[in-house]
Order: C-alpha cells, then sequence, then structure tokens
C-alpha cells in the first residue's frame, strides 16, 4: 500500500476505498487525494464484488484462523487454507538440532516432557494466561509463520495485509503479543480483525446462528444473530479433557483395570503412554455413542432418515464387544491392547455428556456440551433463539468425533422436548404448572390483560393476530422466502477459516482494523474502550453504509480512536 | 549414559555444530527483542532462547551494517519458484492462479510420502515382454492410476483413476471437485438467473465448489441489493467518499426519494444446496460401522492427514494423492540497509551462490576441547563437582587482527548452577591471511601442534590470564568448569512428582543435564574503511587511516552432559 507511509489523513477514507474500488491503483489514486471534498468516482455497484481474479491480482490478504492447537492460514478467496498446522512440542527446537531423526528418540519422550504439564509443548498458549511467558507465544508464532509464508505460502517479505481470525473473547495480552508479532517480525500494514463465530456462520450461508466451537481448552457456544455476537457460553469440556480422558481409559486398559477400580482422587501418571500417541488414538479411534432415546423426528426436515436396515443383520454399537486391537507404542514394552468397540465410546461419554449425574452437579464451567447449548438457546432472547435453534453450527477439532455432533443435536432434542423453552424449572415450577387452581388464575390474569407468567400461550392470541403491516411487506417481496425457524437444526459450515477467505475477498470490513504504525507507537493501551468511542459517530457510519445489506458497517475506526473490536472490552 | 549420541563424542572438535560449536545471537534491536539483554546474561535454559540461537551456518552478516543477521531479520525476495520433483520453474503468476503446488504429475503418496507414478492399471501381460519402443507403440492402455512403488498404495484405492496418463492434476481436481469449478470459476454478478446456475452448477460436494457457491451467491445478494437501489447506492458513495458533514446534508436530501427502495431488498440468507447451504448429516452410524469393521489401520495417522490438502481425512479412502508442494529460492537481504546478504543462482539446476555473505567469514569459530592431561581420556561425561578444563580455540577468519573480550557468568543460569571461569578472558587473535592455501596452512598447524604435543606434554602453562596456545590466526584459552551437581533438592515444584511410586529418575528436564554456558563476546578490531562509506569513516585523518570496528553477541557453548550419577 503505497498510502501506508502517511496514514492518518487518509486513513478513513483509504478503508473506504478498499471497499468501493475495484482495482488496485484506483484505490491508489483515490487515496492520495486526501480528505478533501472531491467528486466521488461514478458508483460501481456490480463490479465492485467483481471477479475474484482481479481481486487475487490487487492485494493478497493473508488470513489467519488463531487457534490454541492449530493455525490454518492461506490466500483470502481461497476455499482451504494453504496450510494448517498444529503446534507441537518439535517447534520449540532449536535450529539445527537433529537429534529428532537419530535413533532411538521417539523412545525418549519421557526425558522430553519430564516436568512439564500435561501437553503444554503442544499448546500455543495455556487457557490461564497469568504467569504465562507472553513473549514465548510471539515467538512461537513468528517460527510457525515465518515457515508457512516461506514453504506453503511462497511469498516474500513484502507487506501485505492481515487478517485474523479469533475465539471470542481472546485474552487482551494474548492477542496484544500476537499483534506485536505480526507487526514487529513482519511487514504488515494492517491487521483486520474477525470474529471466529461469525465468520463460521458466515460460511454456512446464514446471518445467525448457535455456533458450537469444540476446541482444545474449552468448548465456546456462541450465538449469533444477524452476523452479531449476542452472547458467549463455555465449558471446559473439549479436547484437552478428552485426550486426559483418552490417556486415563488407555492406561486402565493397559493395566487390566476398569474405570470403576480406578482409585479416585489419585491422578492416573502421565508417563505411561505419551500425549502423542492418545492424540492419535482420540482422533483415530474414539467415537460417540447415540443417545438412549432417540428424540421424535417431527419436523426435522434438514435430517435425513436412519439407516435402520443395515445395522439389522449386526450388532448395535453401543453393544459391540469385538476386541479391537490397538497398538501401543509408547509404553513400555511396546504392546497391542485389545478394548471392545463399545469401549471405545467411553472416554467421549465421559468428557462430553456424563449423563449419569444430575445437571446440578457440575459446576459453571464444565456443564456437559448438551446441557450447554440446551441452556444457552433457553437464554437466548425470543426471537434471537427462533433463529439460532434452527441454524446450529457445530465446529472445531472435536466435532470431527464420528457421532458426536448427532449426540449433541439428538441430546439437545430431547431436552427441550421434555423442558420445551421454559426457564423456570424444577418440582415448585412443575407443581405450579400442574396445579389447575393455579392454571386458571393464570389464564385469567392474561385474559384481563395482566402480563402472562409464561412466555408462550399460543392458543389465547391466534385468532385475533394483528396484521403487521412491515411483515406484510417484506412477505410480498419476490425473491422473499420466510427464514426457517423455530425448529432444531444443525447445519454445516465450511468454517471460520472458510467464512474469513470468503469475507475478506468479498470486502466486508472487519470488526477492528489496525494500523502498524498506530500500533507501533501506542501498543495495546492506545486502543479505545469499545465503550468509550463515539457512538453517534459509529452509528452514523453505520447507517451510511447499509447499502449492502448491512454487512458493510463504515470504517469504524478513525486514527484517532481505534479499537480492538470486542476484544478490546476489558 | 553412552546413549545420548550428540553429546558423547570423544573429541568436541567434531562435536555437531548445532551446540558444542558457537551459536550466537543477533543484536536484540534489530528482532524486537526484549532489551533486557544489557542486564540480564543471556539463559540458554529459556525456552525463549531456542528461537534466538543459531548455529553459526545459519547466520548471515551484513558488510554495510557489520552486524549478524539471522534467519528471522533478513527480509526475502522471491529468486525462483519450482517444483522439487520434476525441476520445473513455475512463474509467480501462475502460483497466484494454480496454487502452490506442481500442476504436473508430481504427486506423493499420502500414506508414506513416496513419490507416485502414473501406472496402467490393465497392463497387458505381454507388453512387458516386448521391447521398450515395441511398448510404447502397443502400450499399456485403459485406466490409468498413480501408484507408489515403495508401499504399494494406488490411487485406484479411493476410486480415482484417469482416462489418460497426462494431465494428472487436471484430471485429478476434476474429479476431486466436481468438472465446473476451476479456482477461478465464479459467477459475475448478471449471472444470478437460476437457469444458468443451475445448469452451471450441479449439487456441490467438494469444499471448493461449496465455497465457489457461496461466493456466487453472496455476490448475487450483494450485487442485487445494490443495483436494486443504485441511486441511493451513488448516494452511499456521496457518503463514502465525503466528509461527515457533506453526507448529512446528502443523506437528508436523498433520503426521501431514495430510501424506500433501498430498503426493499433484504439480503437473504443462503437456503439450498446451490447457494452452498448445506444442512449437516448427524446420522454417522455409517462412519461408526466402518471404524468397526476397519478397525485402528483403516483410519489415517494424523501425521497422513496433516499431510493432505484439505482437513477431515479420517479413513483410509479419505486420502487423496498429494501434489508435490513447489519450493522457492530466495535472495535474502538486509533488512536495515537493504544489501543483498544472500543470492542463489536463478537456475533452478544450479545449487550455487552468487553472494552469499556467511557470518563465518566475519566472526571467530569457536571450538571446545578438553583440556588433554597425559594417561587420562577425556571422560565421556562430565563428572559433577569435579573441575575439569576444557579448551577454547578463536579462529579468526579475518585479514585484520581482532581483540576479544570474553564475559560469562560465574554460575551457569538454571537450576543446576555450574560454575565457569574463563582463565583469559582478554586476548588477540592474529589476522588471517590470504598468501597461503588455507588447507595447507590448517594442514601444517594441525600436524605442527601435534608433533608439539607428542614433543612436550605439559610444556604449555594452564595459567590464569595467559592465552594457553597461539597460532598465526588461532588462540587457544583454557575455561575451567565445576559441573554442578545434578541432584534434585526437594524443591516444591517438583514435589508433585515425589510421590510415584514408579523409580524413575529425578524429574530432569529436557537437556537440563547439558552444561551450558553463555557467553558474551566482544569483538574490537581496525580494517580499512570500506569504499560506498567513505563519509561515515572517521575524518580529519590521513586517508589509510583504520576503523575501528566493535561486534558484540551472546553465544553459548555446550560443553557435555553432566553425569546424573
Amino acid at each position: 500500500m503505497d498510502s501506508n507511509d502517511d496514514p492518518r489523513p487518509t486513513l478513513a477514507h483509504r478503508s473506504v476505498s478498499n471497499i468501493r474500488a475495484s482495482g488496485g491503483q484506483s484505490s491508489g489514486r483515490e487515496s492520495t487525494s486526501g480528505g478533501a471534498p472531491h467528486t466521488p468516482l461514478r458508483p460501481l455497484s456490480s463490479s465492485v464484488f467483481g471477479s475474484p481474479s482481479s481481486a487475487r491480482a490487487e492485494e493478497e490478504i493473508i488470513i489467519i484462523e488463531l487457534g490454541c492447537r492449530k493455525l490454518r492460514i492461506g490466500f483470502a478467496g481461497d476455499s482451504t487454507p494453504k496450510r494448517f498446522v498444529a503446534f507441537d512440542a518439535e517447534h520449540d527446537k532449536r535450529a539445527g538440532d537433529y537429534r529428532a531423526w537419530g535413533p532411538g528418540y521417539e523412545q525418549d519422550w519421557r526425558k522430553r516432557t519430564a516436568g512439564k504439564a500435561w501437553g503444554s509443548g503442544h499448546e500455543l498458549w495455556q487457557l490461564d494466561i497469568r504467569g504465562q511467558d507472553l513473549a514465548l507465544v510471539g515467538d512461537r508464532l513468528e517460527r510457525v509463520l515465518r515457515d508457512t509464508f516461506t514453504r506453503y505460502l511462497l511469498v516474500d517479505s513484502k507487506p501485505r495485509r492481515v487478517s485474523l481470525v479469533l475465539p471470542p473473547v481472546a485474552p487482551l495480552p494474548l492477542l496484544s503479543s500476537t499483534l506485536n508479532t505480526l507487526f514487529r517480525n513482519f511487514q504488515i500494514p494492517t491487521v483486520s480483525l474477525l470474529s471466529s463465530p461469525v465468520m463460521a456462520t458466515f460460511a454456512a450461508g446464514v446471518r445467525s446462528g448457535l455456533v458450537v466451537d469444540m476446541g482444545w481448552n474449552e468448548t465456546i457456544v456462541t450465538a449469533v444473530y444477524e452476523f452479531r455476537e449476542v452472547k458467549t457460553w463455555r465449558t471446559t469440556r473439549a479436547g484437552k479433557k478428552l485426550l486426559e480422558e483418552t490417556r486415563n481409559f488407555l492406561v486402565n486398559a493397559l493395566q487390566g483395570r476398569t474405570p470403576e477400580s480406578q482409585p479416585e482422587g489419585e491422578p492416573v501418571p502421565n508417563d505411561i503412554i505419551s500425549f502423542e500417541e492418545c492424540e492419535e488414538i482420540a482422533t483415530r479411534m474414539l467415537w460417540c455413542k447415540k443417545s438412549e432415546k432417540t428424540p421424535a423426528q417431527a419436523n426435522t426436515e434438514g435430517l435425513p432418515t436412519l439407516h435402520e436396515a443395515d445395522e439389522s443383520d449386526t450388532v448395535d454399537p453401543a453393544e459391540d464387544s469385538t476386541p479391537t486391537p490397538i497398538h501401543l507404542s509408547s509404553c513400555r514394552p511396546s504392546r497391542t491392547i485389545h478394548v471392545p468397540f463399545s469401549r471405545l465410546a467411553e472416554p467421549c461419554e465421559t468428557t462430553f455428556f456424563e449423563t449419569r449425574y444430575a445437571p446440578a452437579c457440575f459446576d459453571d464451567d464444565e456443564l456437559p456440551l448438551h446441557l450447554l447449548v440446551y441452556r444457552a438457546l433457553l437464554q437466548l432472547p425470543l426471537d434471537v433463539r427462533a433463529m439460532c435453534m434452527s441454524r446450529i453450527i457445530f465446529g472445531g477439532g472435536c466435532s470431527n468425533m464420528i457421532g458426536l455432533r448427532g449426540r449433541i443435536f439428538d441430546e439437545v432434542s430431547l431436552l427441550a422436548q421434555a423442558k420445551g423453552w421454559d426457564p423456570i424449572q424444577g418440582k415448585g415450577a412443575d407443581a405450579y404448572r400442574n396445579n389447575p387452581k393455579l392454571k386458571r388464575n393464570a389464564n385469567k390474569q392474561a385474559d384481563e390483560g395482566a402480563i402472562p407468567i409464561i412466555q408462550t400461550d399460543p392458543s389465547g392470541t391466534s385468532g385475533e393476530e394483528p396484521v403487521d403491516e412491515v411483515e406484510e411487506h417484506i412477505r410480498q417481496e419476490k425473491s422473499y422466502k420466510a427464514p426457517t425457524q423455530g425448529v432444531l437444526r444443525a447445519i454445516d459450515s465450511l468454517g471460520p477459516w472458510c467464512g474469513a477467505s470468503l469475507a475478506t475477498q468479498l470486502k466486508v470490513p472487519a470488526l477492528a482494523v489496525i494500523e502498524r504504525d498506530i500500533w507501533l507507537q501506542q501498543g495495546v493501551n492506545g486502543a479505545s474502550r469499545p465503550n468509550e468511542i463515539d457512538v453517534q459517530a459509529q452509528q452514523k457510519q453505520q447507517r451510511q453504509s447499509v447499502g449492502a445489506g448491512g454487512l458493510i458497517r463504515g470504517p469504524g475506526n478513525q486514527a484517532s480512536n481505534w479499537t480492538l473490536g470486542v476484544w478490546g472490552a476489558v | 549414559m553412552a546413549s545420548f549420541t550428540p553429546y558423547t563424542v570423544p573429541a568436541p572438535t567434531t562435536c555437531p555444530a548445532k551446540r558444542a560449536n558457537l551459536t550466537a545471537r543477533p543484536p536484540p534491536t534489530s528482532q524486537g527483542l526484549p532489551e533486557d539483554d544489557e542486564d540480564h546474561a543471556f539463559d540458554p535454559r529459556s525456552p525463549r532462547s531456542n528461537y534466538s540461537l543459531y548455529p553459526l551456518e545459519y547466520l548471515l552478516y551484513c558488510v554495510d551494517c557489520h552486524q549478524i543477521r539471522c534467519p528471522r531479520c533478513v527480509s526475502e525476495e522471491l529468486v525462483t519458484i519450482y517444483c522439487p520433483s520434476c525441476l520445473f520453474e513455475v512463474g509467480s503468476s501462475s502460483v497466484k492462479t494454480e496454487g502452490n503446488r506442481c500442476t504436473r504429475s508430481c504427486f506423493q503418496c499420502p500414506v508414506c510420502v513416496g513419490p507416485l507414478a502414473v501406472q496402467s492399471l490393465e497392463s497387458a501381460p505381454e507388453a512387458s515382454l516386448l521391447s521398450a519402443d515395441n511398448a510404447a507403440s502397443s502400450g499399456p492402455t485403459g485406466p490409468w492410476a498413480l501408484t507408489c512403488s515403495y508401499c504399494t498404495w494406488s490411487s485406484s484405492e479411493v476410486g480415482v483413476k484417469f482416462d489418460k496418463p497426462q494431465g494428472i492434476f487436471a484430471q485429478l481436481s476434476k474429479i476431486r471437485n466436481g468438472s465446473n469449478t476451476g479456482p477461478d470459476v465464479s459467477l459475475t454478478a448478471g449471472d444470478t438467473s437460476p437457469t444458468k446456475r443451475e445448469a452451471n452448477l450441479a449439487e456441490p460436494e467438494s469444499t471448493r465448489a461449496r465455497f465457489s457457491a457461496l461466493r456466487a451467491f453472496y455476490q448475487s445478494q450483494l450485487a442485487s441489493s445494490s443495483t436494486g437501489s443504485s441511486m441511493a447506492g451513488g448516494m452511499g458513495d456521496y457518503g463514502f467518499s465525503s466528509p461527515a458533514a457533506l453526507t448529512r446534508i446528502m443523506s437528508i436530501y436523498s433520503g426521501s426519494s431514495s430510501k424506500p427502495k433501498n430498503k426493499a431488498t433484504v439480503m437473504r440468507e443462503a437456503d439450498i444446496p446451490n447457494e452452498g447451504f448445506r444442512p449437516i448429516n448427524l446420522d454417522e452410524s455409517q462412519a461408526i460401522l466402518k471404524l468397526r469393521a476397519g478397525g485402528y489401520d483403516e483410519t489415517v495417522t494424523m501425521a497422513q492427514a496433516a499431510s493432505q490438502t484439505e482437513e477431515g481425512a479420517h479413513f483410509a479412502d479419505d486420502l487423496w494423492p498429494v501434489a508435490s508442494l513447489l519450493r522457492t529460492k530466495r535472495a535474502k537481504r538486509c533488512p536495515a540497509c537493504r544489501h543483498i546478504l544472500s543470492k542463489p543462482e536463478a537456475k533452478v539446476s544450479n545449487t550455487r551462490w552468487r553472494i552469499r555473505l556467511v557470518a563465518g567469514n566475519h566472526i571467530p569459530s569457536v571450538t571446545i576441547k578438553p583440556l588433554p592431561t597425559p594417561g587420562v581420556p577425556p571422560p565421556n561425561v562430565l563428572a559433577p563437582l569435579k573441575p575439569i578444563q576444557y579448551l577454547l580455540t578463536f579462529k579468526n577468519p579475518m585479514f585484520d587482527s581482532i581483540k576479544v573480550t570474553l564475559a560469562t557468568p560465574a554460575k551457569t543460569p538454571g537450576r543446576f548452577a555450574s560454575k565457569v571461569t574463563v582463565l583469559c578472558p582478554q586476548f588477540t587473535v592474529g589476522a588471517n591471511s590470504d598468501d597461503y592455501d588455507l588447507n595447507e596452512v590448517l594442514k601444517a598447524e594441525d600436524r605442527d601442534q601435534r608433533d608439539r604435543r607428542r614433543d612436550d606434554d605439559g610444556s604449555h602453562q594452564v595459567e590464569a590470564g595467559k592465552v594457553f596456545e597461539r597460532g598465526r590466526n588461532w588462540v587457544s584459552i583454557v575455561v575451567e568448569v565445576i559441573p554442578a551437581t545434578l541432584q534434585i533438592q526437594p524443591t516444591p515444584s517438583l514435589l508433585q512428582k515425589a510421590d510415584e511410586p514408579d523409580a524413575d529418575p529425578a524429574p530432569l528436564r529436557e537437556d537440563e543435564d547439558i552444561l551450558e554456558i553463555p557467553m558474551f563476546v566482544r569483538l574490537e578490531w581496525e580494517s580499512e574503511p570500506s569504499q560506498d562509506q567513505v563519509g561515515v569513516a572517521p575524518s580529519g585523518r590521513e586517508k589509510d587511516a583504520k576503523e575501528k570496528r566493535e561486534l558484540a553477541y551472546w553465544s553459548v557453548l555446550g560443553i557435555g552432559r553432566i553425569s546424573q550419577d
């Protein structure tokens, strides 16, 4: 970007010209004219979002999806990232350390991991970032990025813009460290921040959705409504816990114990099976049982019917006790264990569901997934819930486990069938609801015009529903189709990376854009808090730019007050 | 203990360069590394050190800035992009359109990463008996497949067969993505009539097809919402590219006329498969049955899945041949002065460098060996708490004599602090000269040294403040180390491991038993002022005035492993 030399006066202007102009030359020309009023170019209405080849030619924007275990890196406009890389301990090696190719290296894993937390070498950062060396995070990130740029993207050190896809509520120190790395070690003029769940919904082709991201440290459930994050829930039942359960499972299997005979409270030693092997087995062999009851498949049009025919001749996998051989090479001595196939679903069961305990047993940060999804939906406002419940999107590494997504969906459907969408639950509520006396009162109250206690009472108002003129207007639109809502439905997304790639190619502005010079001057403390921003100015900008269906929100960030978007809130 | 191969080499002169030799760290200013290096000794134990230590061979040297440049602080330029398998050069524009993989017929086996070869599936039995040219004429026909000659994997296992043996990449991407989607196929905004789209796009199955379907959908939505209100769009443009005041006025005036039209188009969601929408298939009982039938061996390893170009492979038949990744030759420049540090030959087959300013030509190399004591073989591992002397030999590659100043912390950082004493921290190393054949000189010196040692052992005195041995362009000094004992004191952080029933050795972290000495090296020398820096050279002297230079850096000396007994 030639205009990078003097970003301040042309800043807002330039980011807009990037949205609008079709070619790099014109954006450059425009931006040199400064902030003075001038005759605008002809509106480029249809060719704005024109052929992607021109978009590629003008600038290659690099999309980085930042995860705790995985990075996805590639160019905007590509359907798949050029590289997906999982962090492992090998990334920490010194340059020129070739011992990994020496004999006996694999067997020596106990020495290498001694004194470290389980799997800590495989994470870019720990969930608890207090006391963590964040500069080390930056170092690791830099090495991976440099390697990827060199070997996979085949780019030189020319300045390139970067879009960073971040999980919701990424810790601020971590974001700061990441941005420091990007700006200081690479010649990156701007970094745009995009929200991972919003991009996941974008990549699913919808505007709202409940994104269930089963990641490494946490499973994060985010409700997205009209491309905005509404609320986020999280639980620690995610990949890390799954691997710990897998380790315990394998160690028990090795020692011929059942999980019940494993003494409570005694930790399973880390150094029997290596982290790598646990992960290998967890990704390859684990599967998830179906829920015990199947929900009545009344109006789930998206779901195909079950293929029961093939299963009739074989045993149900959940009862199958045929021993499945699993070769373990990291234990001493290496052994092949035989595990009944049905038991391979146990780690998943204990990690994600734990149905044997009552919902009240769980802490706030360790709710089972189905319960979390159900409660998330329950806490949403009615309209948002109606949209989100029919757009459930699963993502994250753990969602690849066979059967897990279906199981969560079924469990949520069961919960919804059993409990409805009434936030008041428990014996008292049931008694109250079943009490005919009180019910009559409630109805009477509703008829009298007081506030109804139970929100949904369709029978009462169906007769004289007031005609909503605006709604009618919208319905008469020729290409109008009523959005699916109110039924539970899961849809498939191409994933946050693809969403970001698509959005960047279509020039959808990011939540926040950070300029290199400003960052280097001011650092993370220079960012305005989102609530300090002049709301009116923001709204004005948003109103102006409603052009493309509200997707385009104004330039957002002036040089005077730039933000880190939702991540800057403390 | 002898199984620790890299550090128990008896003669540390051949000790692997990575650690036992010199590893230098570039000056922190070029890096954005924390500036605390001035105050604190470099800690080779800290996890960050792994990212800033490079063996001498990795380092370049900028002759303009007189600074060491490490791989982290150079800016790079592409010289050539080529396929390492077929050595075919690829233009950078085609990399942009075709991707970063070879588009000819270079494929890697997804199972064992061996190269794949195109083979006919139905080779006529007599064709192999015929001579080569006959076989070419009658030739094997029929469907072709990519096969690995190492592990005998064949692409026909995953149902991939080719009609002709050429253009495998194109055929494969057609099979994989359907016929409709090249990387650049997208619909322009006018192309939104449903008939054409349905003709164009079958049910998108692959990721790429879905991606382009989604993109087409969003493009059509964005286009229709902006063409539906061209007037408003135009006004919006005024708003975009003008100051806020003007915008406000414009929106006031234009609001009444065009707003209703503008509002009328609602951007909708994708809801049919052709628009990239897909309800998820949550019934995975087929996959469960497959997992049960196939077992562990039918699933892909994580390494195999990671080598795939798309994520999500789970079973062995999800594996696709992997087109080989292109490679680049790069020129490197100094980030500060843009001076070229290294530049390879542009030709793919030529592995030479046109320019390569390696740091080894500018900073002295250090070799370590134990001080030979008569009658005692050099130990394999360092005995704890037993003083041992090492010879550090600094060899000057430059044509100016350099003054070397060394500094080490008295105790090495980390849990196990060994004591280090450099007996002679300051000395001068003579200049290298080019009027000898270097190899001969080295050989002669080696011979001399050996002779001398054989003749009068112990003639050199290990004495503080004195150089142990000196040659034409090298100097040996003595460093005395007292290795720490590796007995773990019961510190709280380690207590958690103590209750283990296993009689494991103490939880020594990886490589904690290696004795590494951080050493700050400061070089001072006087050299001819370089021609292009005449203005910078100290003025007021004669033309041949020497220019004083200095260079300082941390390095880490890996001495050896400390015995754990």
